[in-house]
């Protein structure tokens, strides 16, 4: 479970990225957070995953006060929050297998292990048979793909997606779309952070809508309303 | 644990490898470095044995007059082997003294004509010193100025060793203090290069380390490889500059013995003996620099 209690951000000298913001997302649920530009919705996904650290209010996910967590947790909290971005962050020097491989390496899993995973993700994500391309030899969404992957090798709780779709064309933000739900189906909590009109009303899930830093709506089964 | 430790290893290598003409060249600037304080262990080592070539021929002649009592040459003698200063005193007695003289000018008639004409024996007895080391000297001629025989005394013929002893020095000395500078702007320049190696392998494993960070790679995990790279740059650097040193001291030391006869500088066997810790020390001191300048490197430009 994901809780914000009146959680704020501020940057110097005087930007409010979030003001005052409560929220709580229930295990295996399905959000979408939209907003336009600098609404703070990136701020948001970024303290998930304690990128960041709020200036004021408490964040909670699982129990786990991670307001003022140690540096040397925050490996652990990335390993059960599963993060994409936009712009993929893959390894160009690294084939599909390797750069999904890569972040089980780093935290130290043994070979055998990775072995193993890695050919399940591949599969889930559809991309069995492309485990030996670079990343420029893949389409946008197929990139998108590898780095969703990547995000699920920890078998993480939550998956955080900051505008997966803000590069790819509608077919392929289509398919990363049914790709999320497919994940949130197997029980992982997915917080899509979005300004993609299309996808959040296909979604039909909840939407929690940011102005200013602000929670200015938050419905279930909502929709892209701003 | 083992696992991270391979893969640490593996990416320490991998930015070798990835970066190698900056590693050639922190290794060359290392290798300089080390080369220039192995140059100034060879110059003590040679300057030493310099120095005692030139001691070991160092004497003092006194000559007493042809009437000089033997009680005053024999009390100089007690006195001059009581001092800590005199390393050995030779008597060569008046007759001696002229038999040597006519042996050293047996092929000068006129001189030999000019002894028989002078009809008695125109020698004293001559004591030969020698001193531990050239500073020894002033003590010894002070010494000698003991009025209890200082009127017996003809003449003290001694050679200026101190002052060649002192330009032996001072010479070392300088070249001494040259390396010392060199090798300090060598180890700046090699500290920098270091920082900068690091600081550009950041530069460019910046995509991958922000990913690290991304998927839950711990802090150490991220740092570690640049420190086990730190590692084999002293490493490959210690052993070219061993690689190097051993051969060339093979080379120049029958040249160095050539010079000073059977007073051997023994440079091969001084490494050879004293190698571990001459090696061993100049690689910890390596290291610890050059890891504490990657870790200042690391402060500066890896936020993890």
């Amino acid at each position: 479970m994901i809780h914000f209690k009146n959680v704020s951000k501020f940057y110097p000298p005087d930007i409010i990225g979030l003001d005052a913001v409560n929220l709580r997302v229930e295990p295996g649920e399905f959000i979408s957070i939209v907003g336009q530009s600098g609404t703070g919705k990136s701020t948001l996904a970024k303290l998930l995953f304690a990128e960041e650290r709020p200036s004021k209010g408490i964040i909670e996910i699982g129990g786990w006060d991670i307001t003022k967590i140690n540096a040397s947790d925050v490996p652990l909290l990335r390993r059960q929050i599963g993060v994409v971005f936009q712009d993929f962050k893959l390894l160009p020097k690294k084939t599909v297998y390797e750069n999904i491989a890569f972040a089980l390496q780093v935290a130290g899993i043994p070979s055998l292990r990775v072995r193993e995973v890695v050919p399940r993700v591949l599969s889930i994500v559809g991309l069995d048979d492309k485990a030996h391309r670079f990343p420029q030899q893949l389409s946008g969404g197929e990139q998108q793909r590898v780095a969703i992957g990547r995000a699920l090798v920890h078998q993480p709780k939550i998956l955080v997606a900051d505008e997966p779709t803000g590069n790819l064309d509608t077919l392929n933000s289509r398919d990363i779309l049914e790709l999320l739900k497919k994940i949130n189906e197997f029980g992982t909590t997915v917080v899509l952070v979005t300004h993609d009109r299309e996808i959040v009303n296909r979604l039909k899930r909840r939407v929690i809508t940011l102005e200013g830093g602000k929670i200015v709506s938050d419905v279930e089964e909502g929709r892209y309303k701003l | 644990m083992l696992t991270s430790t391979y893969r640490i290893i593996k990416f320490a290598f991998q930015n070798f490898w990835r970066n190698i003409w900056l590693s050639v060249i922190t290794v060359s600037m290392l290798v300089l470095t080390l080369l220039t304080v192995n140059i100034l262990l060879v110059l003590n080592r040679v300057t030493d044995q310099a120095i005692s070539f030139v001691e070991n021929r160092i004497e003092v002649s006194v000559y007493f007059n042809e009437n000089a009592p033997q009680v005053k040459v024999n009390d100089a003698l007690t006195h001059l082997r009581s001092l800590p200063e005199v390393k050995d005193v030779q008597e060569i007695p008046a007759d001696e003294a002229l038999a040597a003289f006519k042996t050293r000018h047996a092929s000068d008639p006129a001189i030999l004509s000019s002894l028989d004409e002078l009809g008695k024996n125109p020698f004293g007895p001559t004591l030969i010193i020698k001193a531990h080391s050239a500073k020894d000297f002033d003590a010894i001629i002070a010494a000698l100025d003991n009025p209890r025989f200082r009127d017996a005394i003809r003449q003290k013929d001694f050679s200026d060793y101190q002052s060649i002893v002192s330009k032996i020095r001072q010479t070392t000395d300088e070249i001494r203090m040259g390396g010392i500078i060199l090798s300090g702007i060598f180890f700046l320049i090699a500290l920098l290069i270091i920082f900068n190696t690091v600081r550009v392998a950041i530069f460019i494993h910046r995509e991958e380390i922000g990913i690290m960070r991304l998927v839950g790679a711990s802090s150490s995990f991220i740092r570690m490889p640049f420190l086990v790279e730190t590692i084999i740059l002293s490493v490959l650097s210690i052993l070219i500059v061993v690689a190097i040193v051993y051969p060339t001291l093979a080379f120049i030391e029958p040249k160095f013995n050539q010079y000073f006869g059977s007073n051997t500088t023994g440079l091969v066997s001084y490494f050879e003996q004293n190698g571990l810790l001459i090696f061993g020390s100049q690689f910890l001191a390596l290291l610890v620099v050059t890891m504490g300048s990657t870790a200042l490197a690391m402060r500066k430009h890896l936020k993890v």
